[in-house]
């Protein structure tokens, strides 16, 4: 860390000296967003605010759904883990990245995405097959896919003075209030920021036992999480550094499966995070650099309060911290040509109480290198990544180092006056094993491997002018292919797994994306986004096996989102709904193991009113499963009927 | 937007919900064949009971739910006859499924919930009218065979399994397998006429499997701690309740045979199982590789069917696939292969 902090304040000092306008240069760097070449379309899909304030989602795992690729896993619940895979590759392979900084886990390797809160979420970006902007981490230009999420507190804005604020109040008790403001005196901008939300969490739910269907409530399911954060930036004129915190802390009762006829679930989990973390940018014509820091303490307590062993309960606490340091860097080197890349130092351990489970201390390395040429209509990208990770275990074996390169190659070309593109790539990503499955009490193994992603993939993506609308349409079709997966195999009965790399998996399908806005009139206006996806995800790994050539276990076969929205002045409707086919709970394609597919419908009514100007009130009135459809991501974890959320929210500027 | 049209309405096709396979009709009332106990996997409710015709050789998977039209549960662990009663524990759900022997329709599910607290029953045993149920959270259940309700709760030693009764008392493996890496290692003794724990008895690490001999001996496998610390063996000689014998050899298993025992070992480091042929009488290995276990994926359980001479070998795959009932001459060849649910683990031949 020493190195890094040195060139941190050094830079942070001479950048006060030339001070000048605060215009121009970091258009890119306020928003965190990708290049937008007018008249082309960008590289990557996103949501909006618009669209997330229509929406009303419960957490980051409710937008993330809504693009196209991604598998989602939800357990249930507010606060319920939430983790997505995109085009069959795992979690693991995924990164989020919140204003510019990693969230991670090293101990699970995954994020839950249910305990993102999303009311100061402004724009999601959803990147595969690019090094995304170099304005994210390294660690996260490198990995097989990529969500950015922009909020609200970590931007600079060009409003003196912004304020965000909601409150919510649901079915199942849940009540929700947020609260930003946000200062910004020309080249300053310091935001304090929270939100809390809580719910009594019981839902009715109906489950089909034979041919009896059962009619029961969902318990211990009761949820409280708050945060507050205070974030501060200042922009030169060739400078950008920012500097925040953030404390976040969450209770939950773990509802856990449905089991039959036995509702006794007692389990209880709380988190408590802190977060901090600081970026310097450097930004010359043909140079930009960014240096990044973040730390943060994820102190876990799991207690289960019936628990058979001698004490009579468990109480473990888990404590992951990692410190991340990491350097970012792009210049021009000839007209037509860019160098890119970068480093980052990961390190983290865990504590814990569990006197069976490691105490380990990972360093994990990361390095980039890559070009860009752009001329004309033509582009391509080629760049090299590398990982290293040194372990040590304070208590027993470590695991031993791993290294691994990595290429990516892209080549685009733009036509029909730029309005239309083909974009071919291929990655290949690494993932390592995570605490859990190296060292969890006798299920974990220290000698795995990384587990490794190729991904090919080919797409066009096209934004034609037609009268009086605006559209969009995307098609992709890739091939991947995972080896060395990292399974939970059982070794010696059904207690005793362990985790093994023996996995191999291959997935082709396919992507559209359609989107297309038009206005009707002055008062008139109609947003349609549709999407769909197909992903054959079979496993080969072993052609003797009964599993050979079966779907992979929770990976869809079709998934598909369809939204409108409608405005008339102002107040509109937005319907948005989720289609995902039948899934198998095991990689053993039978019956036994189907889950059925289903879809969900939501449907928002809201009217916006503007008061003295900049002051604007949205009420809004959401209605989550229209159809009360009963249906389930997770064998046994029963997501809710039919429920209402009414919102009002107030925003200055 | 008509491609966009077409991708929704293939979607709608393919999705399409395809048929169930039905199971085979299945007689009102069971005979000539075997009703099979597939545990399933924790926290799936998948557990399932199948029910093999050998006359027509024809297997229905979802017995339980055919005959009861509700499904059995989460991790089926034990299932014995007794009298005109088939009695089915399932640990997770924390039932007891008590059905009728001839016709397998359900007589009663006991429900093993005591205040907002699941027993977790394990395994059975019976005496004199009386089944008694160890239950995870310390205790043995006594439910009457008439009233079919807990009658009484017998405190033991930690998590228990397997149980046994020889001369007029019941001998309980005390596992404390939840305490790992720290498990008990005794074996407590209830004598059947008080209800009440009479002695507790050191065996090894781990206690698990209870069988009772021809002669009332009773053997216990230790399963030490699947690692270090070996499976063994170990008999308990029932007048002095004291340890006779802990066998050199490994052993993870025991299944009654005639009057012999059929000793299986799974070796945790080359996957491979073994099964042996144990005398009580002579209390010796007679066969240490009585049936080549070649075929099998991974042993869960043998049975041993006296009409037919044959061994019904349980496979449960990888865990995650369904499995198999093998069945085998006892010169070691492949009769036929049964295709059951998923991790099969107890028949009963009726």
């Amino acid at each position: 860390m020493r190195l890094i902090i040195v060139p941190f304040l050094i830079l942070t000092f001479t950048s006060f000296a030339q001070v000048d306008s605060v215009q121009r240069v970091n258009e890119v760097v306020v928003s965190y967003a990708m290049r937008k070449p007018r008249m082309v379309q960008p590289r990557h899909t996103s949501i909006s605010i618009k669209v997330i304030e229509e929406m009303a989602p419960e957490d980051a795992g409710e937008l993330i759904r809504k693009f196209a690729g991604v598998s989602l896993k939800s357990y249930g619940g507010l606060g319920g883990l939430k983790t997505v895979s995109m085009r069959g590759l795992g979690a693991n392979h995924t990164a989020v990245v919140s204003d510019g900084f990693s969230l991670s886990n090293a101990q699970t390797g995954q994020i839950n995405l249910g305990q993102i809160q999303a009311e100061n979420i402004t724009n999601i970006v959803s990147i595969v097959g690019a090094s995304g902007s170099f304005y994210q981490p390294i660690s996260a230009q490198i990995s097989g896919s990529l969500f950015l999420l922009e909020t609200f507190e970590n931007s600079f804005s060009r409003d003196t003075l912004q304020i965000r604020s909601s409150v919510r109040y649901g079915s199942f008790q849940q009540k929700n209030g947020y609260f930003g403001v946000k200062y910004t005196p020309n080249r300053f901008f310091i935001s304090v920021s929270g939100a809390y939300r809580d719910a009594e969490g019981n839902y009715p739910y109906t489950f089909q036992n034979g041919v009896h269907q059962l009619n029961l409530e969902r318990t211990n399911n009761d949820y409280k999480d708050w945060y507050y954060g205070v974030s501060a930036g200042f922009k030169g004129k060739k400078t950008v550094a920012r500097l925040g915190y953030k404390r976040k802390q969450f209770y939950q009762g773990l509802p856990g499966a449905v089991i039959l006829y036995n509702q006794t679930q007692d389990e209880r989990l709380t988190t408590k995070e802190d977060l901090a973390f600081g970026d310097f940018s450097l930004n010359y014509d043909r140079l930009q650099l960014r240096i990044y820091g973040n730390g943060s303490l994820n102190a876990m307590n799991y207690i289960d309060p019936t628990y058979f062993n001698s004490v009579g309960k468990i109480d473990v606490t888990y404590d992951n911290r990692s410190l991340t340091a990491g350097i970012s860097v792009r210049a021009d080197l000839h007209k037509y040509l860019e160098v890119f890349g970068g480093m980052e130092e990961v390190l983290s351990d865990l504590k814990t109480n569990d006197s069976t489970f490691a105490q380990p201390v990972r360093f994990h390395n990361f390095g980039l290198l890559g070009l860009r040429f752009r001329k004309g209509r033509f582009g391509a990208e080629v760049h090299a990544s590398s990982q290293y990770v040194d372990e040590q275990n304070r208590h027993g074996n470590s695991a031993h180092n791993r290294f691994r390169v990595s290429p990516f190659t892209s080549g685009t070309v733009r036509f029909m006056r730029d309005m239309a593109a083909v974009e071919g790539w291929y990655r290949n990503s690494f993932r390592m094993p995570n605490f859990n499955e190296l060292y969890y009490n006798n299920i974990g193994n220290n000698q795995l491997e990384p587990e490794d992603a190729h991904q090919f993939n080919l797409g066009i993506r096209t934004m034609p002018v037609v009268k009086n609308m605006n559209f969009q349409l995307r098609v992709n079709g890739f091939y991947n292919r995972v080896q060395h997966k990292i399974v939970a195999i059982p070794t010696q009965n059904l207690f005793v797994w362990s985790m093994q790399n023996i996995g191999e998996v291959e997935i082709y399908g396919g992507e559209a994306i359609f989107s297309a806005q038009k206005r009707i009139g002055k008062d008139w206006s109609i947003v349609t986004d549709l999407n769909y996806t197909f992903q054959h995800t079979v496993d080969i790994t072993d052609s003797e096996s009964p599993t050979y050539q079966h779907q992979v276990a929770y990976i869809p076969l079709h998934s598909a989102n369809g939204d409108v929205s409608i405005h008339y002045k102002q107040t509109g409707i937005r319907i948005s709904s989720n289609f995902v086919s039948e899934r198998y709970a095991l990689n053993e394609n039978n019956a036994a193991n189907r889950i059925e597919g289903f879809y969900t419908i939501d449907a928002s009514i809201f009217h916006k009113m503007k008061v003295a100007q900049k002051n604007r009130i949205q009420l809004q009135l959401t209605m989550k499963n229209v159809t009360n459809n009963s249906y389930a991501y997770i064998r046994s974890f029963v997501m809710p009927g039919i429920n209402y959320l009414i919102s009002l929210s107030y925003a200055f500027n | 937007m008509r491609l966009i049209s077409l991708i929704f309405i293939s979607v709608l096709i393919v999705s399409c919900k395809k048929d169930e396979p039905i199971d085979p009709p299945v007689a009102e009332n069971l005979s000539n064949g075997m009703v099979v106990l597939c545990e399933g996997l924790f926290q799936h409710n998948n557990s399932t009971v199948s029910w093999v015709d050998f006359s027509t050789g024809s297997i229905a998977n979802n017995l339980f739910a055919t005959k009861t039209g509700r499904q059995l549960g989460d991790t089926g662990n034990d299932m014995q006859r007794y009298g005109g009663k088939i009695y089915i524990v399932v640990t997770v759900s924390s039932t007891v499924e008590v059905m009728n022997a001839t016709s397998f329709s359900s007589i009663k599910q006991i429900s093993m919930i005591q205040n907002g607290v699941a027993k977790q029953p394990r395994s059975l045993a019976f005496h004199n009218g009386k089944v008694y149920v160890s239950c995870y959270d310390g205790f043995v259940d006594v439910i009457d065979t008439t009233s079919l309700a807990v009658t009484q709760r017998i405190p033991v030693g930690s998590n228990p399994e397997g149980l046994s009764v020889s001369n007029n008392k019941l001998y309980v493996a005390n596992s404390g397998g939840l305490n790992f890496p720290v498990p008990d290692s005794t074996v407590s003794v209830i004598d059947l006429t008080s209800h009440l724990e009479v002695e507790r008895i050191t065996v090894g690490i781990n206690p698990g499997g209870v069988i009772t001999d021809a002669e009332g001996d009773v053997y216990v496998i230790a399963r030490g701690d699947y690692g270090v610390e070996p499976s063994r063996m170990v008999r308990i000689d029932t007048q002095l309740d004291n340890v006779d014998e802990t066998f050199t050899f490994d052993a993870s298993d025991m299944y009654p045979m005639n009057d012999k025992f059929l000793v299986t070992y799974f070796n945790h480091s080359t996957q491979a199982s073994t099964i042996g042929l144990f005398n009580p009488l002579t209390e010796s290995m007679e066969v240490p590789n009585y049936i080549s276990t070649a075929g099998i994926t991974t042993l869960y359980g043998v049975s041993y069917r006296p009409s037919s001479n044959t061994l019904f070998l349980l496979d449960a795959m990888n865990y995650t696939n369904s499995g198999y009932v093998r069945e085998y001459s006892l010169t070691g060849g492949l009769v036929q292969n049964f295709h059951v649910g998923l991790n099969p683990t107890k028949i009963i031949f009726l």
